[in-house]
């Protein structure tokens, strides 16, 4: 069960927690705004930017901590 | 337009399948000569052939189930979130590599590690299955290959059909297995990092555009938007890779 739940979250709980986040608020914001153009137009790239915000939250670790020599 | 977009798709599906399932394969092959050149060959095709059997199965039995009971759009922002959670993971663990982070991943490294664990359990006796080695081999091959078939699944849910990932993978198991009989072991001067930094470029790409997909979003461009969110995935890693290797450059030495 570990090595399969590695395999589906990974290492980390931040970049799963990230896009389940990232998900829901798509999914709260197509329920509100779905029929909207902007929502259409902007919403890949708004998916996109959280995605991204997620990555580097998970990155963060590593530019805090310099590793000891 | 449309044919640019479909080419995109095409070959950054078919190089998104080669790769990932040619790195996943390395990986279970390591797994596999490993435990065949410790314990008796046979146990450990036996282990792995047994994992091929329980995948194909799945394969064939849940497959058509998914397909046929959901409909496109939820369809499309599940596999779009399972490409985002296996792509990030992909680059987090790339970004961190190339910069220096963690050690760069290495099927040769993974197949010394195991052998060295073979070869501290006890020897199998003759004429008994060697459970050990069937279950080792076994596991390595059902988890890898779990892997393999998620990503393939999903990539062949995109816009250009089944075709160029199963092209894709196709080439990979070729290039996998003969590397095995040929060589007896995994290649020590692959570039296994940056591949799999590269994967997880692919793997994200597709996560976002099927995702935004799925939940009616339009994509400026349809199919070459790929290219653009690709281009977005590798500038912001790029800079990751930047500062956290410039973080461990400061580190005392």
């Amino acid at each position: 069960m570990r090595a399969l739940r590695k395999l589906v979250l990974g290492e980390t709980w931040t970049l799963p927690l990230g896009v389940f986040l990232t998900l829901a608020l798509a999914l709260v914001l197509d329920a509100v705004a779905g029929s909207t153009s902007l929502w259409r137009h902007a919403g890949g790239f708004l998916l996109l930017a959280c995605v991204l915000v997620a990555l580097a939250v998970s990155l963060a670790p590593a530019w805090r901590r310099a590793p000891r020599r | 337009m449309a044919t640019i977009g479909g080419v995109t798709a095409f070959l950054l599906t078919l190089a998104g399948a080669a790769l990932a399932v040619g790195l996943e394969l390395l990986e279970a092959m390591a797994i596999v000569l490993a435990v065949g050149s410790t314990r008796r060959p046979r146990d450990a095709v036996i282990g792995a052939a047994g994992a091929v059997a329980l995948l194909a199965l799945a394969v064939v039995v849940v497959g058509p189930l998914v397909l046929a009971r959901l409909p496109l759009e939820p369809l499309q922002v599940v596999i779009g979130t399972a490409l985002l959670l296996f792509g990030l993971e992909w680059l987090r663990k790339g970004v961190l590599r190339l910069a220096g982070a963690r050690a760069p991943s290495s099927s040769l490294q993974e197949y010394l590690d195991e052998r060295e664990a073979m070869e501290a359990l006890p020897p199998p006796e003759p004429g008994q299955p060697d459970w050990p080695a069937r279950i080792v081999a076994g596991k390595g091959v059902l988890l890898e290959g779990l892997e393999v078939v998620l990503i393939v699944a999903a990539l062949g849910a995109g816009p250009e059909g089944l075709a160029p990932a199963i092209a894709g993978a196709g080439v990979a198991v070729l290039f996998v297995i003969a590397l095995g009989f040929v060589l007896h072991r995994p290649l020590a001067r692959l570039p296994e990092s940056h591949l799999k930094y590269a994967v997880g470029v692919v793997l994200s790409s597709f996560g976002v555009f099927f995702l935004g997909e799925g939940l009616g979003v339009h994509w400026p461009g349809d199919d070459v938007a790929l290219l653009y969110i690709a281009v977005a995935f590798v500038a912001a890693a790029h800079t990751q890779v930047a500062a956290v290797a410039a973080r461990h450059a400061e580190a005392p030495a």
